[in-house]
């Protein structure tokens, strides 16, 4: 029975040229959406291509310049020597840390165009070298793009809604649903039937074209998790779509008009897909408001001041927590990289609660959005989406960590160096340690995509079963 | 007549449930906004000026120092926050809120706020902006839609008119209805807003900002009457109030949330801006051309060369200046026209980007009026460009007041010369005057344009559709 009716809505559906419309018009925007996402990949791919062959051309040159220094067939000063640790670890010898995009990057630039994706590690502190942002003019990043995840998050509820606001209350107001319901069959039969193809149609066309979509535009769908994240995509389009439909099937189960089930359906997107995560946002920066950085900024030159006016008890103090990278011989002054050293070393040490009081009110929020995007699919799916696509806060923090202990090693490597005053020979350009970025654990990946599937899942079935039982109530006739 | 038409449809919607909720939730979420927006102002701006000062007391604290070193040293720019700024954050969020002035470099703004607020940002913030672009027009459209197709499916139409009511006076008399009725969410919003940027601007700048706030309400009332003008234009044209409703929602969608982004999307593709990386390779190579004027190379012995013709001595040790400040000040000025060149080209980008998205709001005119509310709150792309260069300006100043310090008064010897707080007193505090409001309306003349020829257009276009409108 089910597949009869289904049938026959197919060709109600086939009848009517509407439908087909949208139809198109999702799918326009879904392979629009997906070429925008290929393109931004694109994008920062080529940069890192042009980061890693400009470190190394430089090396090269670097290597190549040594031996004439060594032979005195160039002059050089103590700033620019690249023989010197503390020039070399500054300039002509830094590397590059690169969290290059994911293999399913295409679907959603997600917070991917705020946040760096390189890093040009230094001796330095780290603040000196945290701030490459991408260079894109602010409306842009105000507007945010059109890509896959704009079209599922905001078009195909619109979309779903358009083929299912009058799931009901057309059949009734055309006097079919009367005649319908005289053969042996149940309205909720009738609308499992009509609900079923529909979804059918709209999400499979969804997931088929955004796969197809990012698959031409150049993803590496044999990387390595890939399979299982673009499983993930489909679960958690299939579970966002049903949320939408379970919705239009409720408010039709109300037994109300199509233009009021027009009018609601409309409300209701506005309010998942606008409001509560607007106001989400001003909750969170209420209850965890992150100080302006012009703080850390004050708080960095505070300590920055301080521990220059200090500079060679600094040393002093510093040599005695690490005798072991004492001046091989002693006597002079103490030289402008040594004490730098220490400075920015004491600097950082004075900085650190106040970086740490900034990330523990970034981390504040996050936990409270993480507890209340429940409360909007739309959230949800956002983070699932990001998440996914390895442009979330996650991997970028992800990205952090490992660049700090990149950074770590990168001073290891020079600080003994610059205190010994050793000179560097163009083989010790070999050792210098490299970075190589780690993609997350999937495990944990999944973990999270897990909990955002079962949370979209949830309202589901929280909008579904009311809906059912007032299907048996619905008023047929009058 | 046109008054008594509009009389009955304002009675009307007042005791529409459906408005009365809608328009409770619209008038909560906007003055909510409104409150949180001044509340947000009060702190960023607060932190923004004791920085500004405590950055300044640091320059004059330095101690003695070479003036070089004081130069390295500079000082911080904090972006003010304008009082405007509450209504609508504009690309606030999205622009580096400090920027560091100091020898050699013009830096990059830094610390965008929205890397430190999490993904939900992404859906848009909660301003007063967001309500007025997004939801009011929305509320318009659905107390307008069926003006003209309700009448008619209800059988009132034809009554209406062969009393002899004109269709034009039954147009304008439904505008006014609608327009009373917005008016009574609006306008006690409006108090509040302007009660907020009073508090917020202080007794010096309340002058400053009035203009600003008069050009922003022009604006969107612009704005909004053309939405009125539109709905009441579809709901005399379509067939159905149904087919009236579908039209005004698909607009008010493409509007509001396709537009924007697909604007951007063509922008960024007809006018593609340079990755960071390259612009900062780009500006590296041109700046390598020259000398950073602290090693003697073959610049400096130019440099050297001319001065001795110039003061007629024939070695370096007689002549009456410092070569290192020579150096150092060339060297900057060098620098200077690569900064000048390499960022008005990117701004140039930028400014060509948004005449794409201008483009993009004579069929979207919700992109006229987010660029207009941007400007007149002070939060645009523009204003954020005049303060980066007055910024620059003033780093360029405290450059030459230290070279000039080095060439005129440090000794020829090469023994080290210490400045002292007399040096750094020379150095006026930054003092940054925001442009006028005439100075916004001139930049944002076509958007200006824009919401003005969609408003007068509405307005005929909803006369036509009246005329026209079919009565069975």
């Amino acid at each position: 029975m089910l597949f009869r009716l289904m049938k026959h809505e197919w060709r109600n559906l086939n009848a009517d040229r509407t439908p087909l419309a949208i139809a198109l018009l999702l799918g326009l925007a879904i392979v629009y959406g997906a070429a925008n996402g290929s393109l931004w990949v694109g994008f920062q791919q080529r940069t890192i291509n042009s980061a890693l062959s400009e470190e190394r051309e430089r090396l090269k040159g670097v290597r190549a310049v040594i031996p004439k220094i060594e032979s005195g067939e160039l002059k050089t000063s103590p700033f620019t020597d690249p023989r010197l640790p503390q020039a070399l670890g500054r300039g002509p010898g830094v590397r590059y840390a690169v969290m290059p995009p994911a293999a399913l990057g295409a679907l959603a630039v997600g917070q991917s165009d705020l946040y760096p994706y390189y890093f040009k590690v230094t001796t330095g502190s780290k603040q000196t070298f945290l701030n490459s942002d991408e260079i894109e003019n602010p409306v842009h990043l105000l507007a945010g793009r059109f890509d896959l995840s704009f079209v599922i998050l905001y078009l195909f509820p619109l979309v779903i809604l358009a083929f299912s606001y009058n799931l009901v209350s057309a059949e009734k107001e055309g006097g079919t649903l009367a005649l319908a319901l005289s053969q042996p069959v149940t309205l909720r039969t009738l609308v499992l039937a009509k609900v079923l193809l529909r979804a059918g149609f709209v999400i499979a066309l969804a997931v088929l074209l955004s796969v197809a979509g990012v698959a031409v535009g150049g993803a590496n769908l044999a990387a390595d998790g890939a399979g299982v994240r673009l499983l993930y995509w489909i679960a958690v389009t299939t579970a966002y779509g049903a949320f939408w439909f379970a919705l239009a099937v409720a408010v039709n189960a109300l037994g109300r008009s199509s233009a009021t089930n027009a009018m609601s359906l409309a409300g209701l997107w506005l309010l998942f897909v606008v409001v509560i995560p607007s106001v989400l946002n001003v909750g969170v920066k209420a209850a965890y408001p992150v100080p302006s950085r012009v703080d850390l900024i004050q708080a960095t030159r505070v300590a920055g001041d301080a521990a220059t006016r200090r500079g060679a008890q600094l040393l002093a103090l510093y040599i005695e927590d690490h005798p072991e990278m004492a001046p091989a011989q002693k006597g002079g002054a103490p030289d402008f990289g040594t004490i730098q050293i220490a400075v920015s070393e004491a600097t950082e040490r004075a900085v650190q609660p106040v970086l740490d009081r900034f990330d523990a009110q970034v981390a504040g929020q996050q936990i409270i959005v993480d507890r209340f995007r429940y409360l909007s699919p739309a959230i949800v799916a956002q983070s699932a989406f990001n998440d996914l696509a390895g442009t979330s806060a996650h991997r970028y923090r992800h990205f952090l960590v490992q660049a700090d202990n990149y950074h770590r090693q990168w001073r290891a490597y020079f600080i003994p160096r610059i205190l010994q005053k050793v000179k560097l020979s163009a083989a010790d350009l070999d050792q210098l340690p490299t970075f190589t970025y780690r993609e997350e654990d999937l495990g944990s990946v999944a973990s999270r995509l897990q909990l955002s599937f079962f949370g979209l899942l949830f309202p589901v079935f929280l909008v579904a079963f009311p809906a059912w039982r007032w299907l048996r109530q619905y008023p047929i006739a009058g | 007549m046109t008054l008594l038409i509009a009389r009955k449809e304002l009675t009307e919607m007042v005791r529409d449930g459906r408005f009365r909720v809608s328009g409770a939730i619209v008038f909560t979420l906007l003055a909510g906004a409104l409150l949180l927006g001044w509340q947000n102002y009060r702190e960023v701006n607060a932190q923004h000026t004791a920085a500004q000062q405590a950055s300044r007391a640091q320059w004059l604290n330095q101690g003695k120092k070479n003036p070089h070193s004081a130069a390295h040293y500079g000082v911080y720019a904090f972006k003010p926050k304008m009082p405007l700024s509450l209504v609508d954050h504009g690309t606030d969020s999205y622009t580096g809120v400090a920027v560091w002035l100091e020898a050699h470099k013009q830096n990059e703004f830094k610390y965008r706020p929205a890397q430190d607020a999490t993904a939900v940002q992404r859906f848009g913030e909660l301003t007063g902006a967001t309500v007025l672009q997004l939801l009011v027009p929305l509320l318009i459209v659905l107390l307008s839609f069926n003006a003209f197709s309700g009448e008619r499916e209800l059988g009132t139409l034809r009554q209406l008119l062969s009393l002899g009511v004109s269709q034009s006076q039954l147009a304008t008399g439904k505008a006014l209805g609608v327009a009373a009725s917005l008016g009574l969410l609006l306008v006690p919003a409006a108090l509040i807003g302007s009660l907020a940027i009073t508090a917020a601007s202080g007794q010096g700048d309340i002058m400053a900002s009035l203009p600003r706030v008069g050009w922003m309400a022009l604006s969107y009332l612009l704005y909004f009457g053309a939405f009125v003008g539109v709905s009441l234009a579809v709901s005399a044209w379509a067939p159905s109030s149904r087919a009236a409703l579908i039209i005004l929602l698909g607009f008010w969608m493409v509007n509001g949330l396709i537009a924007p982004r697909a604007a951007s999307d063509l922008a960024k593709v007809l006018k593609p801006s340079p990755s960071a990386f390259d612009f900062d390779q780009q500006m590296q190579l041109a700046l390598a051309k020259g000398s950073d004027g602290h090693e003697a190379g073959a610049r400096a012995k130019m440099l050297e060369t001319e001065l001795l013709k110039k003061y007629k001595v024939d070695k370096a040790e007689a002549l009456p200046v410092n070569m290192l400040g020579v150096r150092l000040q060339d060297s900057e000025n060098h620098g200077n026209e690569i900064f000048d060149q390499s960022y008005a080209a990117l701004w140039d980008t930028f400014s060509q980007q948004n005449r794409v998205h201008q483009l993009v709001a004579l069929v979207a005119p919700g992109l006229a009026i987010r660029s207009l509310s941007m400007g007149f709150a002070g939060t645009d792309f523009p204003q954020h460009t005049h303060f980066a260069t007055a910024a620059e300006e003033y780093r360029r100043t405290i450059q030459r007041t230290m070279n000039d310090e080095l060439t005129y008064q440090a000794p020829n010897t090469g023994a080290p010369y210490m400045a002292n707080n007399d040096l750094w007193q020379k150095v006026s505090p930054f003092q940054y005057r925001a442009p006028s409001a005439t100075w916004v309306a001139g930049q944002q003349a076509p958007s200006l344009g824009i919401v003005g020829v969609w408003f007068a257009g509405s307005a005929l276009m909803a006369a036509w559709a009246a005329r026209r409108v079919q009565v069975y």
